[in-house]
């Protein structure tokens, strides 16, 4: 398991030498995305999501990205946490930015006091973009969807009028509850608000399943990967990429979407 | 024997039931405390009241407890408490594997902050140890232990320097609130979600306000008028509170956590709302006990067995959350939940007092 962790950490490591190859062109041609992380991560358009991360980047060559939803492990584990490889990832890709990201997350945390916390935290660090990982907990605490709905849109319509650009980060997958109805029911929310109000979603859910597939079927993958890592990092991959490619408002079609082998 | 009712241990049992309620996010029962109608909930009362035991071990001032048999008392204290979280944490932990195995879901993990125990075992327990690493609703006693180790400093500043208390505490806070200094988490990035360097504040006020002399004597020479100007203040932020108003924190002027209102900094809207509302509150006391002895007598005795009402109600809660997401919420559902809950914590007390009365 931990050698094939080790791949994926080259894996990335060979994605983010190659974005650093291309640091300071025009526009980074993005390196192929690793075969496991090949499903339809993202749902949007990245290229027309991100003005103020844009305006940002070019005023001051320093973003400021604001997570909030569940906490993640920090730069104790080996190649740091998923939040860490998109910061690395933008820095590399783009020579001379800074990218500033503060971790906000608290687990378990309802949509509501999410909400909350981000309009507190937008206070205190001006951020550009917020990733807000939101509805897993909701709908693990019952909450009604539509309860969850109207407070991410009314979220999300607040940072708008801030100028703050927005991400939103699925639910998670876990097999045991694909044929769980609030849960679906509280995934199609997020699905809905995220399309109504026109903002990046990264489909967690979808990765997940997709992962836990290939995790089914070992002859398809090299065997012994660890797909709990995997997850994150295809998130990392996902989320990063969108917003390189969001940030040049312009998309190289094909070399981003178009599964590659993995590197060994 | 159990001391009779009285009204700290009355409203600590009040803290304690509503913290109980509260730590069941969702639950039909959670619109019925009085977070629904105030800026500040069960966490500051239950703070400010452990300040006001305090003085229960510091002693009277004409006959102080000698210094050394004090530092030891509260230093033992201090560790006690540090030892029930560790075991009631190993048992939420316990309990979220086996709910994860169980229920085939290893989301509840992720859910109550216990994933990294299991990814990063390692750096988690030294997080576990430190207290740098909490589990999701498992965050006050790790603030009450640290409130509890500073509290030998906190009494013998005060029987040194008795004036000095207040503004060191007000300045500490102010200091915290401007600076935004807090603790950090590990090995999970973010920060405590109560910040103990700001919490102090109303540990501190509640030791003192109980106190007959200085800030203590004060209040009660002109508790008459402060509830007169805390009952529109407290009227509003329950207006505010229910219709879901409030500032815009990016409209606040810097530096903002002085105006804005935040649980895990203790910001001054909420310290100034709980202590409004605590100083009308405390008129009820006198009408509960005469005419609702059995109300009085059943909270008292929750209250005064806190610790172990506690330490079971965190686990309940804990279990009822796993049961109200194994067989969704209902309102049947989350009332039998809530109902036993209670009965549960009652029972543990109703024990724990037969003992100390057969010891």
């Amino acid at each position: 398991m931990k050698a094939i962790s080790r791949t994926s950490a080259a894996c990335l490591v060979a994605a983010v030498t190659l974005f650093g190859r291309e640091a300071g062109s025009a526009e980074p041609r993005l390196a192929p995305v690793p075969v496991e992380c090949a499903t339809q991560g993202v749902d949007g358009a990245p290229a027309i999501g991100f003005p103020n991360l844009t305006r940002a980047m070019t005023q001051r060559q320093k973003i400021v990205a604001l997570a909030i939803g569940s906490s993640v492990v920090g730069r104790s584990r080996p190649g740091g946490d998923y939040y860490g490889l998109v910061e690395r990832f933008l820095e590399t890709t783009f020579k001379g930015l800074d990218v500033v990201l503060v971790q906000r997350g608290v687990s378990g945390e309802l949509a509501r006091d999410g909400a909350d916390r981000i309009r507190l935290e937008t206070a205190r660090f001006t951020p550009d973009v917020v990733f807000w990982q939101v509805g897993t907990a909701d709908a693990m605490a019952g909450i009604d969807p539509a309860e969850t709905r109207e407070i991410v849109r009314s979220t999300i319509r607040w940072l708008k009028e801030h100028e703050i650009d927005v991400v939103l980060i699925g639910l998670h997958y876990t097999p045991s509850l694909r044929d769980d109805g609030p849960y679906q029911a509280m995934r199609r929310a997020i699905s809905d608000v995220a399309r109504a109000e026109g903002v990046l979603r990264i489909r967690r859910y979808e990765v997940g399943e997709t992962l836990d597939r290939l995790s089914r079927s070992p002859s398809e993958t090299a065997p012994f990967t660890d797909y709990g890592s995997l997850g994150d990092t295809c998130m990392a991959e996902h989320l990063a990429r969108s917003l390189a490619t969001g940030l040049f408002a312009r998309r190289v079609r094909g070399d981003l979407d178009k599964p590659q082998p993995r590197a060994k | 024997m159990p001391r009779s009712a009285n009204a700290v241990d009355f409203w600590r049992g009040f803290a304690l039931v509503e913290i109980f309620i509260n730590h069941i996010p969702g639950t039909v029962w959670e619109q019925f405390t009085h977070k629904t109608f105030s800026q500040s909930d069960s966490a500051e009362l239950f703070v400010f009241l452990a300040g006001w035991s305090l003085n229960h071990v510091v002693g009277p001032p004409d006959h102080p407890r000698p210094k050394r048999q004090l530092i030891m008392r509260l230093f033992l204290r201090a560790g006690m408490l540090y030892a029930a979280h560790m075991v009631i944490v190993m048992a939420a932990i316990a309990m979220l594997a086996i709910g994860s195995k169980v229920l085939d879901n290893p989301l509840l993990l992720e859910w109550f902050n216990a994933s990294a125990v299991f990814t990063a075992p390692v750096e988690a327990h030294i997080g576990l140890v430190f207290l740098t690493h909490q589990l999701g609703y498992f965050d006050i006693l790790p603030l009450y232990v640290v409130l509890l180790f500073l509290s030998p400093f906190i009494a013998l500043l005060h029987r040194r320097w008795p004036s000095a208390l207040l503004p060191a505490s007000a300045g500490l806070w102010f200091v915290c609130l401007v600076g935004e200094v807090t603790f950090d988490t590990w090995p999970t990035q973010g920060e405590w979600f109560f910040d103990p360097l700001c919490w102090q504040f109303a540990f501190v006020l509640g030791f003192l306000l109980a106190q007959t002399t200085g800030p203590g004597a004060w209040v009660r020479a002109h508790i008459v008028p402060i509830r007169w100007v805390a009952l529109p203040v407290i009227a509003f932020a329950a207006w505010a509170r229910w219709s879901g108003w409030e500032l815009d924190p990016t409209a606040a002027p810097e530096p903002h956590l002085l105006f804005v209102n935040d649980k895990s900094f203790l910001t001054p809207t909420r310290i100034g709302q709980f202590l409004l509302l605590a100083a009308l509150a405390s008129v009820l006391w006198e009408p509960i006990r005469r005419r609702l002895p059995s109300l009085a007598g059943a909270l008292s005795l929750l209250g005064r067995n806190s610790l172990l009402v506690f330490c079971i109600g965190s686990l309940l809660s804990l279990a009822a959350q796993i049961l109200r997401f194994a067989f969704r919420g209902s309102f049947v559902g989350d009332s039998v939940i809530v109902a036993c809950g209670l009965a549960i914590l009652f029972t543990a007390a109703a024990v724990a007092d037969w003992w100390e009365r057969q010891r």
